[in-house]
């Protein structure tokens, strides 16, 4: 057997490592303001570039994708290279998907302070940058399979599956979740409406955290935490067994975002059921990775490395148990919508991987620089600052969660909700909030610690950019492989097939009947498309990020019917491109706003909402009242609607201009009448139509007794 | 919490079919797994560590590839 010589790329390694720690500290900053911001609103220096609606998305896209994007890249840079015993395929592949990345990254900081937003969560960037995204994808795709194609071990280890499972998923779901008819460079439509849109977002937002934020760290997991305890994996079987039924089961979990909404009852009973036996799989890969410390426990006290893995690892644990349990309805029914969301995914970004993302930023900088960790002590600090920061972060939030989930739904005796101004629960956990800005900021100032820990570090060795290494060749394959998995293992091309397949059938037994099925979105008469102006606005309603902050969905539950309405139908958003449902209400849902109150007050809550509610933490909109109503593309706004199926006949079209300034000058009268004086050419306007438009159609329909009864059923 | 989850006027089928296909996947991996060589895992097992930090070479001489 010959010895061939080669050299490993750590530069690639080191590159998309500097990038993790720099877009870390940035998408940390952007979050500690958001947090600042739900406390003193005036925190957004009176810019709509840096208002709650706008940067929250910064936020969570700075650290999705990112930071956690950017430490999945440096990680499997490094890991798969020597696991499959080969340089990575192409070195200018390799400088194309960093550089790549990084604009994209730079496009999305750019795009979403201005207001382009698509609106689906986590997937807000708009076409020309989802493209972007698809095609550096597939050269992360090449350069990975290129080298898994010319690599010196037979057989492919299990971190390589799970980032051949990442690449595929991600690969499908981003470009099923991102299929737009654009209107001009920066607005596109989705092409899906309603209940099919949300079904189809949070199939896309749900494996995101799965396939973006799970597969690829458990990848790291099962290569790096070995190598970090000097012991091989507990159970190279228990690791096979998890692989496959996560990212079987993984797919079938969206719907149970969308509990109690308009989507059809069986498809939220299958997101119940596949989220519940979703803890088997999770919980199998952190046993595996904790077992995987036995017997190195004692090492566990001494290196902060892997103290910071512990956690993340419990991290894992905590997040995977809550999952399931608030996909049951119960639940659900109290925590959606609340705060209790937000310490959830946090105890994933801050807990499994942040901390993981700093325990292998500690293990490999001084490895490829061939150094000593500046200091271990204060490793040890950034650790325990960090995990500090964690608590203060999750407890509170869990508290806020459940006093204001309760106080939504309490009656006093006389059967009126006892809380009937919504402000009055989100005053009561403003210091939760305060606490919770606090957690960040510790978390926050670790990862400073961290960074200078490691350019210290970095000062005192210097970058062995080629590592030299030394493996046989691979030899033709004589004989048969025993078993169907060993076969499967050293066919990368099959395995990605096998694999894809794996995560298609959940989304495709979801999806097919609710797209084909009509029984499944009853229709409603009398709901008909939005007017021009309606149209504008509701673009205005987008481009502010509204739906961060307020859903647009009413449950069936007395408790929400008594508070805003009849609950919501899924024939009501037949015309909804996209929908605008939301996932938290910071305030009220606002499905049922139309006609409750006069036009003034829309206007003067937009001015300034402690006008209308004292104490509000929502920031005030003055802009809408200054800027003039862009008309340019609205025509071609509405036959793209037309080409997505929204019924607008020729005339509506031709004559949209002229019937969104008629509508407008009826609007800007009755506001005069009222004693505000604003042309009828302004950006409210058009935001009034829209808000006084929502959830009104339906009102024409008879009462339908089968609903009273719906909501009784759930009380 | 089962009647959320059985009564689906007309539409268990759904579940029904998602539940086999499941359990036929589930079943495949599982006799895939225990038709496993202990001498195979115990080698993709050593994969991440450095020649040196491993016991021995788990493969006997003829399951050597």
């Amino acid at each position: 057997m010959q010895v061939e010589q080669f050299n490993y790329d750590n530069k690639i390694v080191r590159d998309f490592g500097i990038a993790t720690v720099i877009w870390g500290i940035v998408g940390m900053t952007v979050g500690l303001l958001v947090a600042l911001q739900l406390i003193w609103p005036e925190v957004n220096f009176g810019l709509q570039y840096s208002t709650f609606g706008r940067i929250r998305p910064l936020h969570t896209n700075a650290v999705i994708f990112a930071f956690v994007g950017n430490a999945i890249f440096m990680g499997a840079y490094y890991s798969m290279q020597r696991v499959l015993k080969a340089r990575m395929f192409s070195d200018l592949l390799s400088k194309i998907h960093f550089w790549g990345w990084q604009l994209i990254i730079v496009a999305a900081a750019i795009t979403l302070p201005l207001g382009l937003t698509t609106s689906h969560e986590y997937a807000e960037l708009e076409w020309p940058i989802d493209i972007s995204i698809a095609v550096i994808w597939v050269v992360f795709g090449i350069n990975m399979f290129g080298t898994i194609i010319k690599r010196r071990e037979r057989h492919m280890y299990v971190a390589v599956w799970f980032y051949i499972a990442t690449f595929v998923t991600v690969a499908v779901l981003h470009i099923v979740n991102s299929i737009e008819l654009p209107v001009h460079l920066f607005k596109s439509y989705y092409v899906y409406s309603g209940v099919q849109d949300a079904l189809v977002q949070w199939w896309y937002g749900h494996n995101a955290v799965a396939f973006f934020l799970t597969t690829p760290f458990l990848g790291l997991m099962y290569y790096f935490l070995p190598k970090m305890a000097n012991r091989p994996v507990y159970s190279y079987k228990l690791s096979i067994l998890h692989f496959w039924t996560l990212i079987f089961l993984y797919i079938w979990a969206g719907p149970h975002h969308l509990l109690y909404s308009a989507l059809p009852n069986w498809v939220q009973s299958l997101g119940v059921v596949f989220s519940i036996m979703l803890l088997a799989p999770s919980w199998g890969g952190m046993i595996n990775g904790l077992l995987t410390l036995r017997g190195a426990w004692d090492k566990v006290r001494t290196e902060p490395i892997l103290k910071f893995m512990v956690v993340a690892l419990t991290g894992y644990g905590m997040a995977t148990f809550e999952g399931p349990l608030l996909s049951l309805k119960q639940v659900n029914a109290i925590a959606h919508f609340t705060d209790w969301i937000v310490a959830h995914v946090h105890i994933g970004a801050l807990g499994w991987n942040g901390f993981m993302t700093f325990a292998i930023l500690y293990w490999l900088i001084p490895r490829i620089y061939r150094t000593q960790l500046h200091s271990k002590r204060l490793a040890n600090i950034h650790f325990w600052v960090g995990t500090l920061g964690i608590l203060f972060y999750a407890i509170p939030m869990y508290w806020a969660a459940v006093v204001q989930g309760l106080m939504w739904k309490d009656f006093t005796p006389e059967g009126v909700l006892k809380y009937p101004n919504f402000l009055a629960t989100t005053l009561e956990i403003l210091p939760m909030h305060m606490m919770r800005a606090l957690g960040g900021a510790l978390y926050l100032s670790g990862v400073i610690l961290m960074t200078y820990n490691l350019i210290k570090t970095v000062k005192s060795g210097s970058l062995l950019a080629n590592e030299p290494a030394e493996a046989a060749a691979l030899e033709p394959i004589k004989k048969s492989e025993p078993t169907a998995h060993r076969r499967l293992e050293r066919k990368p091309l099959m395995f990605l097939v096998v694999s894809l397949i794996v995560i298609l059938i959940g989304g495709l037994v979801e999806m097919i009947p609710t797209f084909t099925v009509a029984s499944n979105i009853p229709k409603i008469a009398s709901v008909k498309p939005y007017t021009a102006l309606e149209l504008t606005g509701r673009d205005l309603y987008i481009r502010e990020g509204c739906v961060n902050c307020h859903s647009q969905t009413v449950r069936p539950f007395r408790s929400e019917t008594a508070r805003y309405g009849e609950y919501s139908k899924a024939g009501e958003f037949v015309y909804d491109h996209p929908f605008l449902w939301g996932s938290k209400r910071t305030g009220p849902d606002l499905h049922r706003i139309g006609g409750k109150y006069p036009h003034k007050w829309h206007f003067d809550h937009m001015l300034d909402p402690t006008i209308t509610s004292p104490g509000s933490i929502m920031p005030p909109y003055p802009w809408l009242i200054s800027q003039d109503i862009s008309y340019k593309y609205l025509t071609s706004k509405m036959k793209a609607m037309k080409n997505l199926g929204v019924p607008y006949s020729e005339d509506e079209i031709n004559n949209a201009l002229a019937s969104a300034e008629s509508q407008a000058q009826k609007i800007a009268k009755d506001l005069e009448a009222n004693d505000v004086q604003v042309e009828p050419n302004k950006e409210i306007i058009a935001m009034i139509a829209y808000l006084q438009r929502l959830g009104t159609d339906i009102k024409a329909e008879p009462v339908k007794e089968e609903d009273a009864n719906e909501v009784a059923e759930n009380n | 919490m089962w009647k959320q989850i059985t009564n689906l006027n007309g539409d268990e089928i759904y579940m029904i079919i998602s539940l086999l296909i499941f359990l036929t996947f589930f079943i495949l991996v599982a006799i895939m797994l225990i038709s496993m060589k202990k001498s195979f895992v115990d080698y993709m097992k050593d994969l991440p560590l450095e020649e040196s930090e491993r016991n021995i070479d788990n493969l006997p001489e003829s399951e050597r590839i």
